[in-house]
């Protein structure tokens, strides 16, 4: 790991850090059930990022499974609120 | 000075994580809940597949089952993304989701009539 890369990496690391904060904003903010979902949906894809970001800057691979796996439970919970929300039941 | 690989890697890196930082604050400006999918669904999958694609060129070279998992991401998120985008606008227009009032064209609405003309711009 290169200084060069290691600096490159606070820095997405940083700006993850401020977006995830507006997520957390409209996440709480938010008038409707929709839009907490959509910043729920833009909140997994920070993470995503962030996982990323920690994996290169710690040269280990170890929590990249997280990756793939929260791009799959993220569409589960959106799926599942919109269903919720369309016809008031899950299942 | 850094090689030519690794400014390749810091590019993808800073590019994804430019676009992810813009559907942020795409979320956080625009008017209502369909403008703000637009910014999530959008920059959001590029930002992040371009992420997922600067950690598989960094591991490309030392362990090489990152890329197998990278390319499954990017698959799924590229796979589910509009889906999920899909299902939650629709949910959102069937349950009378106030409408920005600066929206020119409704063209859901012919198809849709049942939906009351005043929810409009009721923020």
């Amino acid at each position: 790991m290169s200084p060069f890369l290691a600096s490159i990496c606070q820095l997405c690391l940083a700006a993850l850090l401020v977006s995830g904060a507006l997520c957390i904003h409209r996440l709480v903010v938010g008038p409707d059930v929709a839009d907490r979902a959509v910043a729920l949906d833009t909140l997994t894809m920070v993470f995503i990022g962030v996982i990323c970001t920690l994996c290169m800057l710690w040269s280990s691979a170890l929590y990249f499974d997280a990756v793939w796996i929260l791009t799959l439970v993220g569409f589960l919970s959106s799926a599942a609120i919109a269903r919720y929300l369309e016809q008031g039941r899950l299942f | 000075m850094p090689s030519a690989w690794e400014v390749l890697i810091a590019t993808a890196l800073l590019v994804g994580t430019f676009f992810t930082a813009v559907s942020c604050l795409g979320l956080l400006r625009l008017p209502d809940v369909f403008c703000r999918m637009h910014a999530a669904g959008k920059a959001g999958t590029l930002g992040v597949c371009l992420v997922i694609v600067a950690a598989m060129l960094f591991f490309i070279a030392s362990d090489w089952s990152v890329v197998l998992r990278g390319g499954l991401a990017i698959w799924f998120q590229l796979l589910t993304t509009p889906a999920a985008t899909h299902l939650l606008a629709r949910a959102s227009y069937l349950t009378q989701y106030p409408i920005t009032e600066r929206t020119a064209v409704d063209e859901l609405r012919t198809f849709l009539p049942s939906r009351p003309h005043e929810t409009y711009g009721r923020e």
